[in-house]
C-alpha cells in the first residue's frame, strides 16, 4: 500500500468514527461511540503496519519534538496559572466557593505532573541518547 | 530557519534522472524532508548527508557544503 492509498483509508476511517460517535449520542449509547472509536483507532494501526511508504522521517520527528516542547512550556505555563487564579478566587469569594479553590488545587497537581513527566521522559531519553559525565580516554 | 548547510542534490538528481520520490524511496525519508534539504530549509543528520551521498555514489562533501 502507498502513502496516498494510506492517507484516503485513514480519511475515510475519521468519517466512520465520527458517523459511528454521532449516532452513538444521537442514541445516548456511550458503548457504541467507544466501541467506533476502539474500531477506528485498532484499524489505523493495523493499515500503518501495511504501508510500505516512510511515514515518519527525522525532519518528522525533529518538528514534532519542537511542537511538543512548544506545547508543554505553554500548557504547563497556563495550566500553573489557572490553578493560582482558581483559588484566589476560590478563597476570596464571599461566601467562600470551595469546589473553584478544590479545582485550582487539581489544576496545580495536573502541572506538578505535567513537570515530573517531562523531566522523567528528558532523563530516560537523555540516558538513552548517551548524555553521561563519565569521561572516556 | 535557513541553515549554512548548502548541498548538491538538485543537480546530482538530474544528472542521475532520478526523482525527489525515488531518491526519499532510496535513502528512507519523505519526499518532503528531499524538498526541504533541497530548499536548504533543514539540514540532514550526518547520516542522513551519508545516505544521500551514496545513492548518488559521490563523496559526502562533493553533495553538501558548509559554509561558516
Amino acid at each position: 500500500m502507498n502513502y496516498e492509498q494510506f492517507k484516503r483509508l485513514k480519511m475515510l476511517t475519521v468519517f466512520f468514527i465520527l458517523a459511528t460517535v454521532g449516532v452513538a449520542f444521537a442514541y445516548n449509547n456511550m458503548v457504541l461511540a467507544l466501541a467506533g472509536v476502539l474500531i477506528g483507532m485498532l484499524f489505523i494501526v493495523l493499515v500503518r503496519r501495511r504501508v510500505r511508504a516512510v511515514l515518519v522521517d527525522e525532519r518528522l520527528e525533529n518538528i514534532s519534538g519542537r511542537a511538543a516542547r512548544w506545547t508543554y512550556a505553554i500548557l504547563t505555563v497556563f495550566i500553573a496559572l489557572l490553578s493560582l487564579l482558581l483559588i484566589m478566587i476560590g478563597r476570596r469569594a464571599v461566601p467562600q466557593q470551595e469546589g473553584i479553590e478544590t479545582l485550582g488545587i487539581v489544576f496545580s497537581y495536573v502541572a506538578l505532573l505535567n513537570l515530573a513527566l517531562y523531566s522523567f521522559s528528558y532523563k530516560y531519553f537523555a540516558k538513552k541518547y548517551g548524555d553521561t559525565d563519565d569521561e572516556q580516554d | 530557519m535557513e541553515t549554512r548547510t548548502t548541498n548538491k542534490i538538485k543537480v546530482f538528481r538530474a544528472m542521475h534522472g532520478m526523482t525527489q520520490e525515488e531518491l526519499a524511496g532510496k535513502v528512507g525519508v519523505t519526499r518532503q524532508t528531499i524538498i526541504a534539504i533541497e530548499k536548504g530549509k533543514y539540514a540532514p543528520s550526518l547520516e542522513l548527508a551519508f545516505r544521500i551521498s551514496r545513492a548518488f555514489k559521490e563523496k559526502v562533501e562533493n553533495v553538501f557544503q558548509y559554509q561558516p
